[in-house]
Parts: structure tokens; sequence; C-alpha cells
């Protein structure tokens, strides 16, 4: 009480800019109290949250492993499996133990084929799992949406298509992205077809997943990818040379051909990079006469081509280029003279000794 | 000089300390704030990618790994096959021996089967020359490793060399002793790849302390908290600065530092900017602001990206010796690096960069510990003088005292509600009990790193030299 | 076929080992499960089993250290099929140039594993 009366003394007769210093104290350290205690009950909390995790993925993983034990054995359900879809539906509404369902699921469905995999998407739709993904896809909130369409991709839900297609031109690109997804992981090829009036950007990792996807289905027969390689949006038409890189496309090499006029640089070289993997010879002559226009990556890229498909003829071509400043293009040229002719490479060492001695040295040598 | 004129003088003093301090706290309480719009907005987005796909993907883009070793015999068998295990298809492995005087290269040439091969570098840019040469497997399980012997030349130097080596688009730089959890590349290369209306050039990652956690076989088993206090001091430290500090730096596109054990980059444009300057101690924030420079310069719409899951572990110094040279190192790193590009201050030329980044480092990281010491001085001088007006000194030192203690709180939940890495019961009590006591335990020592540094720098030109060739090998030293 | 026949299972996907374990189980194998490499090896070097799956990519000790460590360091013939994911046709290769006997891509249909196993070890 003393002390109490001490300090109150003292603090009524400071000025009044210091007592407002020593009561923002005051409430900085009340908040440091109750930070400090609410600490030990989320650390509590998440604890015992992580423990129950543990326990449910063992619990779930098991129930699951005998479901389609059973299911292999008998086309009937038996006791066991009701078992388990009547403990989903219970859980349906609780956010952590169904993810944690959803999951367990996933984890073994990404990993096999088959009836396995059948019978796993049969159990996400039995449990009537797909019914709580369509509600969130009506949810307002845009990582919301994208997870339930996710979740509809990945468990093939082909009876969401009307409700997914909707989405397509949704101003989230998070949830646009999943859409695609959906429609790839479904109707393969087909689904491809959102690239056609696509306006946004298709991010480099959008379209590796994209890509990924494809390559799962067996059908590998893909449509005329011609008026992607047109299109205005220039990551469709990235996105379309790897198509055809992928799919070894060689019909599409007069627009390959155009495209080596592109206005953007990476779509460019992207053509080139294709053209090497293609072996279009078509492209070697006008690749070699627009080479002094081309920028350096570009003459990086096309001296690799030739690396694969040079001919005796092209040795005009590659000894104006061996003398070229570039590391990389004077190392290409000069070694794809001295594999066309020794006696070409030896007369040019002769006549010229502007070459980088490391390159010289390494070519000589091998 | 009479008693009013004085009076006058310390009133402006007074004040001129008064904004610096106010203007410091309000900095940290709004970068907390974006750094907690920003950790939300992250962990909603991230939420349910799906990685499995890039993982295995052979059309992701190549990453190489450039790892500089210098005498790390101890563990430079288990650290390579560590790195060798990363869950991303389409990336190799440089580990770059730089003049060690040990021998590592024989471990590394038994343990993976090694021969010499011929290898044609392109001398992009200029490094020591290779000493016994460059070495790969014979076995194929080890086909992504490449280990490169040369000439001593300092960390700088045997990046430059490993980006001269690497045919990858990117490529990650880390220190050897580092322990990279599995998913490292593919959550590191992400940012590169999602981000469609700027070109991301680099991307940090954060540095975790792994002191008496446990490791086995490459994995990391279990975070401990250390039992030293020095080591649990700077686990707050990094909480802080990496929970909070760049998150919100990397909102604001404004990050200046990468940290040198975890970093990936643009190989093209780092070799176009020239590398690494191996002229500095403080190589790793040097390279992110000449990036960030040269780019200004051309008008590029670039982003520095981060990512805030603890994907780095590393061993912290658990001695006060250790510890004082290695933020003695820093503290020269930053000076020396602020004052080669001073240029860029204040100069509205460099946007952003020139005038936010530059200025806050300049003020509040370069200039903080200086302040503050001459704050002290003239507080003994007061003392001395019996001008001390003690109401002021305490109510403001109170205050400061509790805002910092909030803030260590801040980074704590931030900690908890992300990554919760400290599971064990008690952890979080001797976590609040440290950010009561760093203020007087661990930050003396930095001041007295950073002071130290700064008079090394002025005044021991010798030591500086002298440490480039010798050390500088890794920003944490064991 | 008088005894069981072993067989080492080295896949860091606890859920899809467990339901191999049974399918092997079921079809009259003895299955031990490895969750990284270093485990596989241990179980390989102590039960020297008929067969051996593993996935390639594992944590610290990747699936082809495995079959290199088999073939040329313990020097055994016996059969190794690798689960790789699709597309990895590099990686494919270089299991088969150490010396693998199969390979499948994931997502895999464990019955067809399952006749795949039993043609092996007829």
């Amino acid at each position: 009480m003393e002390t109490f009366k001490i300090l109150q003394n003292y603090f009524q007769q400071l000025p009044i800019e210091l007592q407002l210093v020593w009561i923002l104290s005051s409430f900085l350290a009340c908040i440091v109290i109750t930070l400090s205690i609410y600490l030990k009950f989320l650390r509590n909390l998440l604890r015992k949250k992580e423990v129950l995790k543990i326990k449910l993925q063992h619990k779930y993983e098991g129930l699951l492993l005998s479901y389609l034990f059973e299911e292999s054995n008998d086309n009937e359900l038996s006791e066991h499996q009701n078992e388990f879809i009547k403990i989903i539906q219970s859980k349906i509404n609780d956010d952590f133990k169904r993810k944690i369902i959803v999951e367990t699921l996933l984890k073994l469905k990404n990993e096999v084929s088959g009836e396995i995999e059948r019978a796993i998407q049969n159990l996400y739709l039995k449990s009537n799992l797909k019914e709580y993904a369509y509600q969130q896809i009506k949810s307002k909130k845009r990582y919301i949406v994208a997870n339930g369409i996710k979740e509809l991709a990945q468990f093939k839900v082909k009876e969401a298509y009307p409700e997914v297609k909707k989405l397509l031109k949704h101003p989230k690109k998070e949830v646009r992205k999943e859409v695609e997804l959906y429609l790839v992981s479904l109707f393969h090829f087909e689904g491809l077809e959102f690239l056609n009036n696509l306006k946004v950007n298709l991010s480099e990792w959008d379209q590796i997943e994209l890509l990924e996807e494809l390559k799962h289905f067996e059908n590998q027969e893909i449509p005329d990818i011609t008026p992607w390689l047109k299109s205005k949006n220039e990551t469709v038409v990235l996105f379309s040379l790897k198509l055809a890189k992928i799919y070894n496309k060689y019909e599409i090499v007069d627009t390959l051909i155009q495209l080596l006029n592109h206005t953007n640089q990476k779509i460019r070289l992207q053509v080139i990079d294709v053209i090497t993997h293609l072996q279009v010879l078509d492209a070697k002559e006008i690749l070699k006469n627009s080479f002094k226009v081309r920028s350096l990556e570009e003459q990086i890229a096309t001296l690799k081509m030739f690396e694969n498909i040079y001919e005796p003829n092209d040795e005009d071509f590659i000894i104006e280029n061996s003398t070229n400043n570039n590391f990389e293009i004077q190392y290409s040229a000069l070694k794809m003279l001295k594999n066309i002719s020794e006696k070409s490479f030896n007369n040019l060492l002769k006549k010229n000794n502007n070459f980088d001695n490391n390159i010289l040295k390494f070519i000589q040598n091998n | 000089m009479n008693t009013i004129t004085l009076n006058a003088i310390i009133q402006v003093i007074h004040y001129l300390f008064f904004t610096y301090a106010f203007l410091a706290i309000s900095s940290y309480i709004i970068l907390s704030i974006i750094s907690a719009f920003e950790t939300i907005d992250y962990f909603k987005k991230n939420n349910f990618v799906d990685y499995t796909k890039i993982l295995s993907s052979n059309i992701a883009p190549s990453i190489s790994i450039i790892a500089p070793a210098y005498n790390e015999r101890l563990n430079i068998v288990e650290n390579v096959r560590s790195l060798l295990s990363n869950h991303y298809a389409n990336y190799d492995v440089i580990i770059v021996n730089d003049g060690s005087k040990d021998n590592s290269l024989e471990l590394l040439i038994k343990a993976y089967d090694l021969v010499k091969v011929k290898y044609l570098i392109n001398p992009q840019l200029k490094t020591k020359p290779l000493r016994k040469g460059v070495f790969k497997s014979t076995n194929p399980a080890f086909e992504k490793l490449i280990v490169i012997d040369k000439e001593n030349g300092g960390k700088a130097d045997a990046l430059n060399m490993g980006l001269n080596i690497s045919n990858s688009k990117y490529v990650a730089c880390i220190d050897v002793d580092c322990l990279l959890l599995e998913d490292a590349l593919q959550k590191m290369v992400k940012p590169f790849l999602e981000v469609t209306n700027k070109k991301v050039v680099a991307t940090g990652g954060v540095i975790r302390i792994v002191n008496n956690s446990i490791i086995k076989d490459g994995k990391l088993m279990e975070v401990n908290l250390p039992n030293k206090l020095i080591e649990k001091a700077q686990i707050l430290e990094y909480l802080r600065s990496f929970l909070l500090g760049r998150m919100a730096w990397s909102r604001l596109n404004g990050l200046l530092v990468i940290s040198g054990a975890f970093g990936m980059f643009h190989k093209k444009i780092a070799i176009q900017i020239g590398g690494y300057d191996t002229s500095t101690v403080g190589e790793d924030m040097e390279i992110i602001v000449r990036m960030r420079r040269q780019l200004e310069e051309q008008n590029m719409n670039y982003k520095v990206a981060y990512i805030p899951d603890p994907l780095c572990w590393t061993e912290a110094p658990d001695n006060y010796k250790t510890f004082i040279s290695q933020r003695n190192r820093w503290t020269r790193g930053t000076i020396e690096v602020l004052r080669k590009h001073r240029k860029i201050a204040f100069n509205s030329n460099y946007r952003n960069l020139g005038l936010l980044s530059y200025p806050y480092w300049l003020i509040f990281e370069r200039f903080a510990p200086v302040i503050e010491v001459i704050g002290i001085i003239y507080f003994g001088i007061l003392i001395i003088l019996r001008e001390v007006k003690w109401d002021y000194a305490l109510a403001f030192f109170i205050l400061a005292y509790m805002f910092t203690v909030l803030l260590s709180l801040g980074a704590i939940y931030s900690e908890e509600l992300t990554y919760h890495q400290y599971k064990k019961k008690g952890s979080g009590f001797k976590l609040v009990l440290i950010s009561l006591i760093e203020p007087f335990v661990l930050h003396p020592f930095i001041l007295y790193a950073a002071v130290k540094g700064n008079l090394d720098y002025f005044f021991n030109k010798k030591k500086r030299w002298g440490e480039m060739t010798r050390k500088g090998m890794g920003n944490i030293t064991k | 076929m008088n005894e069981t026949k072993n067989i080492v299972l080295a896949e860091d996907n606890t859920t899809l080992s467990q339901l191999l374990k049974f399918r092997l189980q079921k079809e009259g194998y003895t299955a031990f499960i490895a969750q990284d490499g270093k485990q596989a090896i241990e179980l390989i070097e102590k039960h020297n089993p008929n067969l051996i799956l593993t996935d390639i990519m594992m944590p610290f000790i990747s699936g082809l250290e495995v079959i290199s460590h088999v073939k040329n360091k313990l020097k055994l013939e016996t059969p190794i099929i690798v689960f790789s994911a699709a597309g990895q046709e590099e990686m494919v290769l270089k299991a088969f140039n150490l010396g693998a006997t199969d390979f499948m891509a994931k997502p895999f249909s464990p019955n067809e594993l399952i006749i795949r196993i039993k043609r092996i070890l007829i």
C-alpha cells in the first residue's frame, strides 16, 4: 500500500508527456503479459492438434487400407467398408478431420492407377465428400473456391463440369488456374480448348502443371496446335511450343518457321529449341541468312542446333563463325569444323590466330 | 558559454535522438504489420499448392546447387550426399573446393568414385585458376555431382567459378555446411516460375539455426532449442529478422540481402552483372544491391522474391568470440556495400531502391550502432555534468524496452502460427524468457562487434585484406 | 517352392508401402519395408531378399544408389524393380545401366506390379 502511494504521488507530479509515456509502457506491458500467457495455451493447442493429426492419419490410413483390401475381394460393400464410409460422412463438416481424410485418400491415389485408383474415387463419391467440395466452389473466398476445384479435379468428379466451367473466367487467377487443371485432368487434350480464348498470362508454373497432367494419359493423340501457335497471347504460344517439342509435332514445321520472325525474343529462342529437337533441316538456310540480325542468344542457340545437323555444305557458315568473339559460338563452330574436315580446321589455324587458346587446346585434345 | 545556450544545445540533441528513436520504432511497427499481411497471403496461397508435379518434371527448369568448400573434410561427404537427394528432377550439384589445405578432395573422390574429366570452362567471370581440375563420378547414381578443385580465392571467387561451370538456368548458392531440406529446390524455384508480370531475378531463403537439433542421415529429425543463452538469443534474433523484417521487405520488393547461406539466382543475370564481387566481405549483400542497381538502370521490371519456409539449417556460433568476429565481418560487409553503391542513396532514379531500401539500411542498420554508441557516450557526459533528468531517462528506457520485448513476442507468435518448429514443452516459456533478457545479454555484444567492425573498417585495412583470401568461407562460421 | 520368398520394398510413402505389403503377403511373399535408401540397404544386407522394389526419389540415399550398392558393392544378382515418376526416362535409363531389372512408372497399378513380380520370381 505504502509503495503504491509513493508511486502514485510520483506519477502525479510528472509532466503530462511523461505520464503518457508511462501509460503507454504499462499498456505495452499488459500486452506482453497477455501474449506470454496466451502463448502457453496456443502452444498446447498446436501440440494437441499435431498429436491428434498423427493419430487420425494412422487411423484413416488403416481404415482405407482395409477398405481397399476388402473391395478387391468382392463387389458388395462389406461391413468394414460401410463403417469407413459412415465415419467419413460423420466427419464431413469437421474441417480438420475432413482435411486429413482427403489427404489420406490423395496420398495413396496419387501413386496408384487402375483398380485401386478407381476404388478410391468411388469411396470419395460414395461418402459424399464431393458435396463439401461443391459447397466450397460456391464460396466467396478465392482460395476456398480454388481448393474445392482442385479436389474435384483430383478425384475426377466429372459431374461437376457445368459448375466448374462457369468459373473459367473468374477474376482471380488462383481460381482460373484450378479450372484449367480440372479441364485438362478430366478431358485431357480436349480440356485445352480454353487456350483458344485465353487473354491472361499462363505462368511457367501453370504450364508445367498442365503438361505433367497431360503426360499421365494413355491416349497421346494431340489435336492440331497451329491455332495456339498463332495466338496473340504469347504465353499460349510458348506453351504450345512445349507441346510441339514433347509430342514431336513434325506437321507444324511451317508454322515454326514463320515463328522464327516473332517479335518476342523468348518465343524465337524457344522455336529454335523446338527446331533443334525436331531436326528441321529446312530451317537451316533461313537461320543462316538471318544469322547476323539475330540476337546473341539466338545466334548461340543456332550454332547449338547446327551441332546436331551440320552437313559439309555448311562449312562456309561455320568457318565464318569460328572467329566469333562469343566463347560458345566459337567453340561450337571450331568443334564442327574439326569434325567436318580436319584439313579445313588445320588450314584455318594456319591462316588465323585469333582463337581462344582454351577452346583450341580443348578441341585439339579431344 | 552560458547556461542558456548549453540548455538549448542539449534540447536540440534530445530532439534529434528522440526523432531517430521514434522513426526507428515506427518503421519496425510498419514492417511488422506489412509482414503479417504478407505471411497470411503466403499461407493462403501456398496452402494447397501441389509440388508433386514440379519435383518430378523434366520440363521444370534446370538448377545447379553451387557450394563452395574450404577445409570442410569433417562433414563434406555426408553433406554432399544430402545435397544429392533433393526432391527435384532437373538439377546438379557443383562443389567448388576452394584451395582447401585438407584432404576434402581425396575424401570426395573416394566416396563418390570421382575421376578427372576434360571440361571446357567458359570464363565469363574471372576467377582463380583450377588446381587439380574438374571431377565427375563414374557411378551413374552420382551423375548429378561435379567437383571442382581450384586455387584459393575466397567464397565469392569460388561461387563465380561455379557460375562459369553451371549449365543450368538457375543457380542455388549455398554454404556446404548447411542442411538443405529435401523440398528446398522446388519451393525456391516457384517464384521464378509463377510471376508473369515481372521478371524474378533472385529468391532468398530463410536460415534457421540447427544447434542442438538432431540430424540423422541428412534428415532433420527433431528441432530443439539450444542450451546456451547466446544460441537461444540468436534464434530469437533470426526469427525477428527473417519472419518480420524480410517478409515485409519482400512485399515491398525492397530486399537488399539474400543470405549467402541459401539463395537462388537467375544465372544469366548473375553473370551479366559480373557475378560476385571478390573484394568485399559482404559479397552476399553486394551482389543483390548491384543486381538491383543495374536492373534499375536498365529500367527492367524485376523482383527479388523471398520464401519464408524453413528450408536451410545451419550452425550458429556458440561462443562469444566467434559470434563477435562474425558480426564484425557483417558490419564491415554492410559498410563496404553501402559505400560502394552510395550513388543509389536518396536518388529517385532508383525508385524504391534509392528512396526506401537503401536509406533504411543506411540509417537504421548501418548507423544504428553508431548512434547508439554516441547516445551512450552522451548520456555518460550528462551524468558527469549532473544534467540527467532521471524521470525522462527512466520513462523512455522502459518504453523502449517494452517495445523491444513486444517485437520479439510478435516474432515468436509469427513462428508459432506458421511453422511451429520448436514443438517441445517448455520451449515457449524459454523463448519468452529470452525475449525479456535478450536486450541485456546479446545486444551489448552485437553493439560491441558492430563498433569494432566500424573501427576495423576505417583503421585496420590490413585485417580487411588478410581475411579475404585466407578465410572468407561461410557467413556463419562454426 | 518350399520357403517363402523375401522382398525388400523401399518407398517413402507409408500408405503405398503398407498397401503393397498387404498385397505381397496375400500372394505369399514376406515383405520388409524401408522408408529410405539407408534402411533399404540395411534390410537387403540383413535378409538377402529374392527381389528388391525401390522408389528412385528417396531421402539421403536415392534408389539409384541402392541399385549401385547392391550390384557393385554387395555384388548381388538380386532382381530389382524401380518405381519412378512418369516422364523420367533418363532416370530409368540410368537405373537400367546400373543393373535394374524392370521399372514401373508412377502412378502404377498394384495388380500389374504383382504380375511382374510373379514373372520375375517364378
